[in-house]
């Protein structure tokens, strides 16, 4: 379990690719450098690639937290 | 680093037209210049009656998406219009398949930047690599 505090959680929870991502990058449009995002997505193929993206755009994962229970992941993404 | 897409979209089967928006958007998000010129089927895809009914040609997968109890899955046009607030998308209809049929662009969704023909389109893909779905 990740220990990191987000400025902004984007809950994309239900949304199917590439909706997560596109609720990450509005959000991220706004935001400044240094800003922490938690993305919640159930989408499976998100979990995976949002990260290519965020390493793609020079972007800094910060974690991925997978609850399973819940059956959704965090993931964690600093603004660069 | 590319230049960006310049995507050209005839096919009307709801499945391509997943891929191209989900790819054109992507692409968009990341910065990437994407130009998608949709013409013949791909054109009508979006014309706002056909998007009302759901009057698409698909198979299993476009069907298993828009059926999907588990996933909110959005429409091509839906995902379109989102990706061009984010980033370097525009979307041109062919002038010549909507001449053929009579229809402008207020007949379609809301997602155009602009009407082309195709050396219009050409001009515009000079710089990039272009994909034909």
């Amino acid at each position: 379990m990740s220990d990191i505090t987000p400025d902004v959680v984007v809950d994309a929870r239900g949304a199917a690719c590439p909706g997560p991502l596109m609720e990450l990058v509005g959000e991220f449009r706004q935001g400044d450098s240094g800003t922490v995002y938690e993305l919640q997505t159930t989408d499976s193929s998100s979990s995976h690639d949002v990260p290519e993206w965020v390493e793609d755009t020079g972007n800094e994962l910060l974690d991925i937290d997978e609850h399973e229970d819940e059956g959704y992941w965090s993931i964690f993404v600093e603004k660069v | 680093m590319t230049n960006g897409y310049a995507i050209v979209l005839a096919s009307g089967r709801l499945e391509n037209i997943f891929a191209v928006s989900n790819i054109a958007s992507v692409a968009a998000t990341s910065e990437i210049p994407v130009d998608v010129f949709a013409t013949m089927d791909g054109l009508e895809a979006f014309d706002s009656e056909t998007v009302d009914s759901m009057d698409f040609e698909m198979g299993p997968v476009a069907e298993a998406m828009l059926t999907s109890e588990d996933a909110d899955v959005s429409l091509p046009s839906e995902t379109l219009a989102q990706a061009k607030t984010l980033g370097p998308l525009e979307m041109y209809a062919c002038e010549l398949s909507m001449d053929m049929l009579g229809k402008d662009l207020d007949d379609y969704e809301d997602v155009f930047d602009g009407v082309l023909g195709v050396s219009g389109f050409l001009k515009r893909a000079r710089d990039k690599q272009v994909v034909f779905v």
